[in-house]
């Protein structure tokens, strides 16, 4: 015992002799024992939640920080490894990037629970303008912080708000300027962005939080009339554990969305690449829906973006003066009130119309499969020196798809739509309406080109295979009347018979080893055997081909035995190496040449003048699914095998 | 205040006030140990996770250095730069210098191979042709030929490496870097 007290007896005196020279008593006595008139309140915690989230932002920003590399290089590369491999890096952005969410929540609450009680009215107005300040430096470091993982979605979302900073009247290029450091976005953007987000809004949101807690503590609480009757409480212990709880289920929720959700990261930023899904944070998206009114849009963007909003803060920032009219309080309720419902019509009606369009949804999806392609090569490959985003622009599954909606979707599809998961539309005019209708393609549907399947339809089922070409005009008719397709019309009940189950399938898998695809790999050498014998002599197991394959298709077949024969000529393609990759690049830089369609029966453009041999092989590598892929089923899940 | 109200508050709030007290430091301490402990974990990233500092070299990890027969037979040192790819965190440099070594060819056509960083304090050691030693330009380690340190700077002999030398004549080695400054030859990382 006598150690115990001799023990607490030199720890007073040790805080006493800090006292004396610090006073640090009196100010935990006076920070705990704040009197609350009418007692703890849970409808007080809201001010400090802000305050808890603050500090879980500054406690995780600065860890970030350590493992954050601002430049166009490296920002995504640094965030891609601080999520994806770093140790609890998904756990400390995924706090970061939900706190961030809940401190607008928290922001909207706080600043409700002010205006209803009416704590803006005099003597508390230069706090609530304070407030405001906190607002607006809040609302800054969610803006700032969206760029700096600098993917597609955080780009072109920022985008968009330095756009707006530019139509400023009288300063704003030089304010957009002054802010992308440059006339367009780079290496200074995320520089000036990241000081900006980690130094000085942090260092302003403390000093004008410090005065904003100072002056509230200087005023008290705001208590309601009824409360007031009720008895005193302090501010410790009751008002601390109503805070503490609070706080706790705030981070319950970050935590909850941390680990279910997982904060996102899309695919690196591409300034050369078109992205249809920006939309700004979900928090800002009624001023997003807002300017798309095309009354707002109308009356330019400088009214919609800045003078609106301008005018709604300046409201704002006079309620305290409002509020001494007579129903003036009334009024600073009833309006905010109406910008809170205003505000969630506009993000309903926007997140109804983004549900509904078949195209966005498709183009969220894509961003994000870039993300996940993204990080996939970048594990299996590193990361060059020229960043993550030339990983994805020589992937053949990330640009083939591209390149097919440019170029062939006009005319095929892939699986029914584009090669981007879109449906292609037209617009037509009905009854002086213009409407969307979907465009049908006027050429066959090649997600399944080469593959057994495919080739066992077109041996079996010709008109059904290239059944758009009804709607390509008359030599779309041709192509469905020609020799190929009578040939078919002659002999599919003959294959489709039970007996030639093995024959057909002997020669579709001749025809299919011919490319030598990878993905269609392995190839059973007995059935391939068997499919060459019925290539050149026609015999099925049971009856015979009305002509051989080999009349009219030229063949020398992949595994070097003898050629089959030379063919008819123009018209009658060549089947050697048949929707192998060579034969495929060969075809699309030129259909019309005489191994393939011919002049006289081609209907497809020559692209060798339109694809560069870079692109070609990116979108045949894509088509022959000859790319890398990890084991875990593909995101996409484009490919049905 | 009327005595029947005030009453049964004086009972409870001893009791209350201490649940009170020791919910709210309770819960205080998980929401601030919470961001702050993963944040801590995230930063001991380094100890947690083992790193390669380069991709490259046969199935052991063995780069190809050089043909035997371009070593001197009389044992005299020669240094070459190891290339492999090189991965510092996300990025994936091809084709780099990830460190250097000295190889020395013995009788029987042995080789042995030494990381040429000196176990001091990591500086780069030369080797001397005039007193046919290797010599460190930063703190004046010297090392025999064999590595034995020659005075009392070094805390141990330069590290040597495994080397291995095929049937083409071609000599691997395994590249490592070693912690500086004490006495136990260990590999870093």
């Amino acid at each position: 015992m006598r150690c115990g007290e001799e023990g607490s007896g030199r720890m007073n005196g040790m805080l006493n002799w800090l006292d004396d020279r610090t006073g640090y008593k009196n100010l935990v006595h006076e920070t705990l024992n704040e009197p609350i008139p009418g007692g703890a309140k849970w409808k007080y915690v809201w001010g400090s939640t802000l305050s808890f989230v603050f500090m879980v932002q500054v406690i995780t920003g600065f860890f970030l920080w350590g493992a954050y590399s601002p430049s166009t290089l490296t920002a995504w590369e640094s965030v891609y490894y601080i999520q994806n491999v770093m140790s609890y890096g998904w756990l400390v952005r995924g706090i970061h990037h939900f706190a961030a969410q809940a401190m607008m929540i928290l922001l909207g609450l706080h600043f409700m629970q002010v205006i209803i009680a009416g704590a803006y009215k005099a003597p508390r107005e230069v706090n609530f303008w304070l407030g405001l300040v906190l607002m607006q430096i809040v609302l800054g470091l969610s803006l700032t912080g969206y760029l700096l993982p600098w993917d597609q979605k955080g780009y072109y979302a920022t985008k968009v708000a330095t756009n707006i900073v530019g139509v400023t009247p009288m300063i704003g290029p030089q304010l957009q300027q002054l802010a992308q450091g440059g006339t367009s976005y780079g290496h200074h953007t995320l520089t000036r962005f990241f000081a900006l987000h980690a130094g000085i809004l942090p260092a302003l949101m403390v000093g004008f939080l410090a005065l904003h807690i100072y002056v509230f503590r200087r005023h008290g609480i705001t208590v309601s009339k009824s409360d007031q009757a009720k008895p005193a409480g302090t501010f410790w212990p009751d008002q601390v554990l109503m805070d503490a709880v609070a706080c706790l289920g705030v981070l319950a929720t970050i935590l909850f969305f941390t680990v279910w959700k997982g904060a996102e990261l899309t695919g690196p930023a591409d300034a050369s690449e078109a992205y249809s899904a920006a939309r700004p944070e979900w928090y800002f998206l009624f001023l997003f829906r807002f300017l798309k009114f095309e009354e707002v849009d109308k009356l330019g963007l400088v009214f919609g973006a800045l003078y609106v909003p301008g005018a709604i803060m300046g409201v704002i920032a006079l309620m305290p003066f409002i509020g001494k009219w007579k129903l003036g309080h009334g009024f600073n309720v009833a309006f905010t009130f109406a910008l809170l419902a205003g505000a969630t019509f506009l993000t309903a009606i926007a997140l109804k119309e983004d549900g509904a369009d078949k195209n966005y949804q498709a183009a969220v999806k894509a961003a994000e499969f870039e993300g996940h392609r993204a990080a996939e090569l970048a594990k299996e490959f590193g990361i060059p020196p020229t960043g993550a985003l030339s990983l994805l622009k020589e992937d053949p599954r990330i640009q083939g798809p591209k390149l097919f909606a440019r170029h062939c979707s006009s005319c095929h599809r892939h699986n029914g739509h584009n090669g981007l998961e879109q449906i292609v539309m037209k617009e037509i005019e009905e009854n002086g309406q213009k409407i969307q209708v979907e465009e049908p393609a006027t050429a066959a549907d090649l997600g399944e080109f080469g593959s057994r399947a495919w080739i066992t339809s077109l041996l079996t089922n010709y008109s059904q295979t290239f059944a758009p070409l009804k709607n390509a005009g008359e030599n779309g008719e041709k192509f469905l009347t020609g020799e190929m397709a009578e040939w078919v019309k002659d002999n599919s009940p003959t294959l489709l018979q039970p007996e030639n189950a093995d024959s057909l399938k002997g020669l579709v898998e001749f025809l299919a080893a011919q490319g030598g695809r990878r993905e269609l790999q392995p190839f059973d050498p007995a059935l391939i055997a068997a499919g060459r014998e019925i290539f050149k002599g026609g015999k099925l197991a049971q009856g015979t081909l009305t002509s051989n394959c080999s009349d009219c298709h030229a063949m020398k077949p992949v595994d070097g035995t003898e050629s089959l024969g030379d063919g008819a000529g123009p018209g009658y393609p060549t089947l050697t190496g048949y929707a192998g990759k060579q034969w495929l690049q060969d075809f699309v830089k030129n259909p019309a040449h005489e191994s393939f369609y011919g002049v006289e029966r081609n209907l497809m453009p020559p692209f060798e003048a339109k694809l560069s041999q870079k692109e070609l092989t990116l979108l045949i590598d894509w088509m022959i699914g000859d790319y890398f892929r990890s084991n875990h089923v593909e995101a996409g899940g484009e490919r049905k095998e | 205040m009327e005595p029947s109200s005030s009453l049964p508050t004086d009972q409870t709030t001893p009791r209350r006030k201490i649940l009170a007290v020791l919910g709210a430091v309770g819960i205080g301490a998980i929401i601030s140990l919470t961001p702050l402990l993963a944040g801590l974990s995230f930063f001991l990233d380094p100890l947690l996770r083992r790193r390669a500092g380069f991709k490259g070299g046969d199935a052991e990890g063995f780069l190809a250095v050089t043909q035997l027969s371009d070593l001197p037979d009389d044992g005299t040192p020669l240094r070459f730069v190891l290339r492999a790819n090189k991965i510092d965190a996300w990025n994936e440099f091809k084709d780099q210098s990830i460190g250097t070594v000295y190889l020395r060819k013995m009788p029987g056509n042995q080789v042995i191979a030494f990381n040429d960083t000196c176990p001091h304090l990591g500086c780069k050691v030369d080797y001397q042709e005039a007193s046919r030693t290797f010599l460190c330009p930063c703190h004046a380690s010297a090392f025999q030929l064999d590595g034995e340190p020659m005075n009392k700077i070094p805390p141990r002999k330069l590290d040597t490496l495994e080397s291995k030398t095929d049937p083409d004549g071609k000599v691997w080695v395994k590249y490592q870097d070693f912690q500086c400054g004490v006495e136990k030859k260990g590999a870093v990382g």
